[in-house]
């Protein structure tokens, strides 16, 4: 997420939008939402796995964006400013419903229970070239709260773990023990789901 | 490198690309699936970004909200109709600007740029300062869409170019009606609802979801 | 993004599909059922084939799947009250061996995304908000109310019929559109080439607004329709069959044949409509009585 300083093509139209909602234009706030709602609604559905709550969270951070929308200036990009806004959004919510943003742990090693099994003579599972949207989606559904929000910031939206750290208020080295293990527990998840499948056929 | 000492290395190094993380992985397809399977959940896992939408209500109650606390303004109530008031300004093109940045999410969602160089015969009518260019402002061009199309779906190739070079028809006659008479507000709209036909049909080109 | 793990070059690689290709099978029905809560969510992305969506009593979502072979698997996930169906298609699947069929049944409240190249897009009783998508898919919606129903299509047609109350936006590049018995606070259809055709009473006080290029319009509409009414094509005929009240303030010149403008039936409580083409025909028309 750190390099939108290289402006893009449409961010001089999207200024110009921008400008108009600084002004009160019903159609431009409404343009700028659909240009970018697919993103903030997949980032607080993948963040909260529930529907209802994904919507309301979309809601309340293009409300906080239109609320503070005269005060942006266009140092930074605005889809910078709105996604990091809606992360904030999302957890600030997954706070107050005392659900752990990232895991208290802070070690950087990798636990026993982490260390993936030898077996070399287990029929060969390997994910390469057959994880579809949805088996991915379902996985990250199940994954534990804190590797979610870690693997969801950085592989799903592109955050450098200096920005989770500050994001999320932890250290570097633990965003990056939590993203290497919810990347191994998806990988789990996906092999025994494709494990279940080969006994049912 | 044990295979120990290989899995606590990705925290630091997830690509496996160190001198000794390859040494390793070259003498371990254990670790070297391992690597694999991780590279793959991560490149995956941008599928992931604007893969849902929303409900329509979502937005309905933003504007809702909006225009309580006076964040919309009043005279700028949204209408599906022309207004009858207010005159025509530069600040009127944002609107069909709209349209346009709209494709660029096409951009977002493209699996991959088609290849470089690849012509499938224009459709564009109308001369480079039209919609085409104003497409390719964004990113893309019409070339772009039929490439794409025909890599992907091309049984759909021939509706595709008949409905852009429709479109593009569109886009030009609602220019040609903006520029005859700048203030008149359903020719504006009118250049909107084109460009909003044309954003959707290069979403629909490119949207992965389909065939 | 610098903290990607590799470039996307190396990731389509990677992900590339190296599944052989193998005899197709016959076809296979499945059958899914989700518990869920209140106002679900459910979304189909069908490539080929039908979805057709019905109502049922009780909170669950019955999917019936019919995959035309071996080379097509049905996907779903159900996560947050949200059910997810993918068809998916494996290596060498076409549009007929990637076929599938849903029959699905869901509570009534449900809202939908239905996504399709070129089965039929159908639905009917619901009242949750319907988003239906398809390339050359026949979209049918019927007995909708209450619902903000958005459809987009490149050239399959679209029937809306008894939609009550809705917010309804259709966008069509080339597919014909019926609107029988639609009204709502919000009916807006955007055609390139194809035709629109309304029959009703431009109710609920409603903005109207049909538009195409070069597709004709037609609009049917009973005596007891109040309405706000204007017309105008560029290049195309403009007729009305109904004596409408002249508006004495327009923002268009209106020129015989190529524009009116006027009230029907009791301005005080009536909607508003526009027609808007630049090629087509413009005809509005009394509907005759039976």
């Amino acid at each position: 997420m750190t390099d939108p300083q290289q402006k893009q093509p449409g961010d001089a139209l999207e200024a110009g939008l921008i400008e108009k909602a600084k002004q009160g234009d019903a159609q431009a706030f409404q343009a700028l939402y659909d240009k970018h709602k697919r993103r903030v609604y997949s980032l607080c559905l993948r963040m909260t796995s529930n529907t209802a709550e994904a919507e309301d969270l979309t809601q309340e951070a293009f409300l906080q964006l239109y609320r503070k929308i005269g005060t942006f200036r266009g140092e930074s990009a605005f889809s910078t400013w709105l996604h990091r806004l809606s992360v904030n959004v999302v957890l600030m919510h997954l706070r107050k419903k005392s659900l752990p943003v990232v895991s208290l742990e802070e070690t950087t090693q990798v636990g026993e229970e982490d260390t993936p099994k030898k077996d070399f003579g287990a029929e060969d599972l390997a994910l390469a070239g057959s994880i579809d949207r949805l088996q991915l989606q379902k996985a990250v559904d199940d994954l534990p709260p804190g590797y979610r929000t870690i693997f969801v910031l950085h592989d799903v939206e592109g955050y450098e773990h200096n920005e989770i750290a500050t994001i999320v208020g932890c250290s570097i080295g633990n965003s990056k023990s939590q993203l290497h293990k919810a990347r191994m527990k998806l990988r789990d998840l996906l092999r025994m789901k494709r494990s279940e499948k080969a006994q049912k056929s | 490198m044990t295979c120990v000492e290989l899995q606590e290395s990705l925290i630091e190094n997830d690509s496996g690309g160190t001198a000794a993380q390859r040494a390793h992985l070259r003498d371990c397809p254990h670790c070297a699936g391992l690597v694999a399977d991780l590279l793959v959940i991560a490149c995956a896992a941008g599928e992931l970004r604007a893969a849902h939408e929303p409900g329509p209500h979502v937005w309905n109650s933003i504007e809702t909200s909006l225009r309580r606390e006076g964040i919309i303004k009043p005279f700028a109530r949204r209408s599906l109709l022309p207004s009858l008031t207010g005159s025509w300004s530069w600040t009127g093109w944002a609107l069909p600007a709209a349209a346009v940045v709209l494709i660029t999410i096409g951009i977002l969602v493209r699996p991959h740029a088609p290849p470089p160089g690849v012509v499938t015969g224009g459709v564009t009518s109308q001369p480079a300062s039209d919609a085409a260019l104003e497409a390719s402002v964004a990113g893309l061009n019409d070339n772009d869409l039929l490439a794409e199309v025909a890599e992907q779906a091309p049984a759909l190739q021939a509706q595709y170019t008949e409905n852009l070079r429709n479109v593009n028809d569109y886009i030009r006659d609602a220019k040609y009606s903006l520029d005859a008479n700048p203030n008149d507000e359903d020719a504006h709209r009118a250049l909107m609802d084109a460009y909003q036909e044309k954003a959707m049909l290069f979403e629909m080109a490119l949207d992965r979801s389909l065939p | 993004m610098g903290g990607r793990l590799i470039d996307v070059g190396v990731c389509s690689a990677v992900l590339a599909v190296t599944m052989t290709s193998g005899i197709a099978a016959a076809e296979t029905h499945k059958e899914l059922r989700f518990n869920v809560a209140p106002k679900a969510a459910l979304s189909v992305n069908n490539p080929y084939g039908s979805v057709s969506i019905k109502p049922t009593t009780g909170n669950v979502v019955v999917v019936n799947a019919v995959l035309s072979s071996d080379k097509v698997e049905v996907d779903n996930n159900f996560a947050g009250n949200r059910v997810d169906l993918q068809s998916h298609l494996l290596a060498g699947a076409d549009a007929q061996s990637g076929r599938v069929d849903y029959e699905i049944l869901v509570p009534p409240d449900t809202s939908l995304a239905l996504h399709s190249s070129s089965g039929t897009l159908r639905a009917e009783r619901i009242h949750g908000d319907v988003t239906l998508e398809g390339a050359a898919a026949m979209v049918e919606l019927r007995d909708i109310s209450g619902a903000h129903v958005h459809v987009k299509t490149l050239n399959g047609p679209v029937t809306l019929t008894n939609v009550q109350s809705g917010y309804v936006e259709v966008d069509s590049l080339s597919g014909n559109v019926t609107l029988n018995g639609v009204n709502g606070p919000v009916v807006q259809v955007i055609s390139t080439s194809g035709g629109i055709n309304y029959l009703g009473d431009f109710g609920d006080h409603g903005e109207y607004r049909l538009t195409s290029h070069s597709g004709n319009i037609e609009a049917i509409v009973p005596d007891s329709t109040s309405a706000d009414v204007s017309a105008r094509s560029v290049r195309g005929e403009v007729h009305d069959d109904i004596p409408l009240q002249p508006k004495q303030h327009t923002s268009f010149v209106v020129k015989e044949g190529s524009a009116f403008w006027g009230t029907m039936g009791r301005a005080a409580v009536s909607s508003t409509v526009v027609l808007r083409s630049f090629n087509g025909k413009i005809h509005l028309r009394k509907r005759s009585a039976k």
